[in-house]
């Protein structure tokens, strides 16, 4: 392992191996509980991430238009301490549901396999049972007078984003796993970063290397981005911000671009999320390592007030009172955001669900935050880079410890 | 020829796809079409957008408005946006439903459209949109779609045979690094560096291999387990190029070798049954019934799919009978055609080929034959 990966970021909270029998138990047990507080007798799930929450499958993510015909389904009984899973997945090693509540695939885009699954769902619930979804097909709100008892069944998706909000710490521990294949990857990635490449050569190396490291599955096509010096350079986007993040082609860097690199995989069911900025072919020159100097001193700011309690508008006010006039963060995006089962999830901190929910929303012990805040200095592009954090009772600690090079550091002072 | 920058889809390809859906709007008297899928947003708008992988949950990622043939769309900037959608028809990421609400809104027809049809539904949307669309009735637009796509343009054949093309080149890197103690994740991340190098970083799945078991027909050792001299590893290749799917699966023997003559035979005759029922005008189901006129099992996955953009129409699967059964073949249609034949003992052999249904029966859209046999 690379000096400087992981040697010194597992916090004693973090257990080194996860327990994952340990792990699926306890969320089955949250699960449950939520359930029973809504007075829902059945989850029926669809969603590939919610699926992988709520019975712990794990599977390699494909293409989103191949996601829609072979989708693993989940059914979650409110007595019953095991989901069933109906799945096209060939085989899963970590999965550890009896046999009799693994079942075959079921086809929810026709009527044919709405039919077979109504049928399915009968002989596991009891009568007019209380069922909550995460997603519908049209095929199945045809049949929903006999899936549901009510004609606007509850959210699902829900129970599950209530469930997932904090982390266990077994959860953490796969978390980290997942952080360490995706920074070990990008150590190799790094390295060959140099003029003549091409963006699609850094991903051809990212990705053979997260397989190796034993990743289940890319989430996004990894983003080289290479900034424009000034906005007026990019394209046109609808806010008058940046464009951020396009697709990957095969563009060839040049020296002196300023990459914005941004990306993640699938480990054990969790998300991994990794950001950093690159120069090519060049150390950073007095404008730049200023740039990542006022990147540092905004994400010490939001860092001194990032604890359990703290409201996510206590970590945007602490980052604009450095940043001065402009919001140092992506307008479209956030300061930060939840991690883990899905790449963004809640907490979500300065989004555009606005200042008023930023003010009520209080951070928690064992959230897993991404901080990924941003110095724009026009005519000379500028500095971001995330920073994955477990927030304690007391403040946080770091997840990771890929370091800032190209850019000189001084090491951060968890609290 | 390398692509160094986002561009939209060719515009005759653009232009084909949205009038078939702007007449299947009409005939199904559609005012408005908000999809989420993101098969279903590339087919009306030919906008590239990020890959993901995964399900994503139903959102209005793309409307298509039939009074006017104008499409907005989900996009916070106009890099590989089709100059056919103005910039004001662009709306932003937004992580706030009722933002989504007033973009809604502010379409043409929203307020007095009667019917607008969805690819899919959430709790929450089904909620949403009546407060963007409040003159309307909710209705299903999948159908519709499906009839717009699953019958190919030659342009979208080229499209395909392109995508089969790079799947052709990263399989054959991978297969030959197919030897005795290599993992089946090891041979996924040598797939997917391979395709990256051919200048591709969309795969169409991330399970490329797997050693198939001699116990059981829908098992395999586990994605870590060292592969064995004489394991037959299937391939089930694919990777994503312009939106299109190409997909390719092949069976090799890990060391090299023959396939047992037996099941290769057995896999042959399976195949030709396929290819003979594969013609327009017959039922999907004479697909189902090759299996059983050959003497093989019903396979655990589905033995017809439509390639496109993702996956599209036909799905042919022995769990969905009635909806073989109802459907017809038809000329235009292109799917991956998936043979396999698995014995106790000795294992699977699977394949499958990207076939276009002609006016005189299937076409290979790949170079390679379907029983591929190599001399290592």
């Amino acid at each position: 392992m690379p000096a400087g990966l992981m040697t010194s970021a597992r916090p004693t909270s973090i257990p080194a191996e996860p327990d994952l029998a340990r792990m699926r138990r306890e969320r089955g047990e949250r699960v449950r509980t939520i359930m029973r507080a809504k007075g829902l007798d059945a989850l029926v799930l669809l969603g590939n991430t919610n699926v992988m929450y709520a019975t712990g499958a794990t599977w390699a993510f494909a293409d989103s238009g191949r996601g829609n015909f072979e989708q693993p389904v989940a059914v979650v009984l409110a007595d019953d301490e095991n989901p069933h899973l109906f799945t096209p997945v060939r085989e899963d090693e970590g999965l550890q549901l009896p046999a009799d509540h693994v079942h075959g695939p079921v086809y929810l885009d026709f009527d044919e396999g709405v039919q077979q699954f109504v049928a399915a769902l009968a002989g596991l619930t009891g009568a007019r049972p209380k069922i909550a979804i995460d997603e519908w097909t049209h095929a199945m709100r045809r049949e929903r007078t006999t899936l549901f008892a009510s004609d606007a069944p509850p959210d699902a998706g829900k129970v599950i984003s209530q469930a997932k909000l904090t982390k266990t710490p077994d959860e953490l521990a796969c978390m980290r796993e997942g952080l360490r294949i995706t920074e070990q990857a990008i150590a190799e990635v790094q390295a060959r970063v140099a003029p003549g490449v091409r963006q699609s050569d850094l991903t051809a190396t990212f990705l053979r290397r997260i397989f190796e490291e034993g990743a289940d599955a890319n989430i996004l096509d990894p983003i080289w981005q290479v900034m424009p010096e000034r906005l007026a350079d990019g394209p046109w986007t609808t806010h008058g911000d940046l464009a951020c993040p396009p697709s990957t082609t095969e563009r060839e860097l040049r020296e002196g671009d300023v990459l914005w690199v941004d990306l993640g995989i699938s480990y054990a069911g969790f998300h991994s999320d990794f950001g950093r900025t690159w120069i090519v072919g060049r150390a950073p020159d007095a404008r730049q390592q200023a740039q990542f100097e006022q990147w540092r001193a905004i994400m010490d700011a939001v860092l001194s007030v990032t604890r359990a309690g703290a409201t996510a508008a206590d970590l945007t006010a602490a980052a604009k009172e450095v940043a001065g006039d402009r919001t140092p963060w992506m307008t479209h995006f956030y300061l930060g955001h939840g991690l883990g089962i899905d790449s963004a999830e809640m907490p979500y901190v300065g989004s555009d669900i606005g200042e008023a929910f930023d003010a009520t929303l209080q951070l928690q012990a064992d959230m897993v935050l991404v901080l990924e805040p941003l110095v724009w200095d026009d005519g000379a592009a500028g500095y971001r880079a995330e920073e994955v954090l477990h927030i304690t009772e007391d403040g946080w600690e770091p997840m990771t410890d890929y370091p800032y090079d190209p850019f000189s550091c001084h090491a951060w002072n968890p609290r | 020829m390398s692509v160094t920058e986002v561009v939209a889809d060719d515009a005759a390809l653009r232009v084909t796809r949205r009038q078939r859906v702007l007449a299947e709007m009409e005939a199904a008297d559609i005012d408005l079409l908000v999809v989420g899928r993101e098969a279903n947003a590339r087919y009306v708008s030919g906008a590239p957008r990020l890959w993901t992988a995964g399900s994503r949950a139903f959102g209005p990622g793309c409307v298509l408005v039939r009074a006017t043939g104008a499409v907005h769309l989900l996009s916070t900037w106009d890099e590989g946006i089709p100059d056919d959608i103005p910039h004001e028809n662009l709306y932003p990421i937004s992580f706030n439903a009722m933002n989504f609400v007033t973009v809604l809104q502010g379409i043409e027809g929203a307020a007095t459209a009667r019917r607008v049809a969805t690819d899919a539904l959430t709790p929450g949307t089904a909620h949403l949109l009546p407060m963007a669309f409040p003159a309307a009735e909710l209705v299903d637009g999948e159908p519709m779609l499906r009839r717009c796509r699953q019958v190919k343009t030659p342009d979208e054949v080229e499209a395909i045979g392109g995508a089969v093309q790079v799947t052709e080149r990263a399989l054959a890197v991978t297969e030959a690094a197919l030897a005795p103690g290599t993992t089946e994740r090891r041979l996924t991340g040598v797939f997917m560096e391979a395709m990256a190098d051919v200048g591709v970083t969309t795969p169409g799945s991330q399970d490329v291999a797997w050693a198939t078991s001699r116990e059981q027909a829908w098992r395999g050792h586990g994605r870590d387990r060292a592969i064995e001299a004489g394991d037959l590893v299937a391939f089930d290749a694919s990777v994503v190029v312009g939106g299109y799917a190409g997909e390719l699966g092949r069976t090799y023997v890990a060391g090299g070798g023959e396939i047992d003559a037996r099941l290769a035979g057995r896999f042959d005759d399976l195949w030709s049954r396929l290819l003979d029922a594969l013609r327009p005008g017959a039922p999907l189901s004479d697909l189902l019934a090759a299996y059983e006129t050959a003497g093989v099992a019903p396979p655990p996955m589905p033995i017809a799919r439509g390639l496109g953009l993702g996956y599209d129409l036909p799905l042919v699967t022995h769990a969905l009978p009635g909806t073989a059964a109802d459907q017809d073949v038809e000329a235009g249609m292109v799917v991956a055609l998936v043979g396999y034949v698995w014995e106790q003992g000795v294992g699977g052999l699977y394949g499958s080929e990207p076939v276009v249904v002609t006016a005189t029966g299937a076409e290979a859209l790949s170079a390679h034959p379907i029983r591929d046999t190599r001399s290592s």
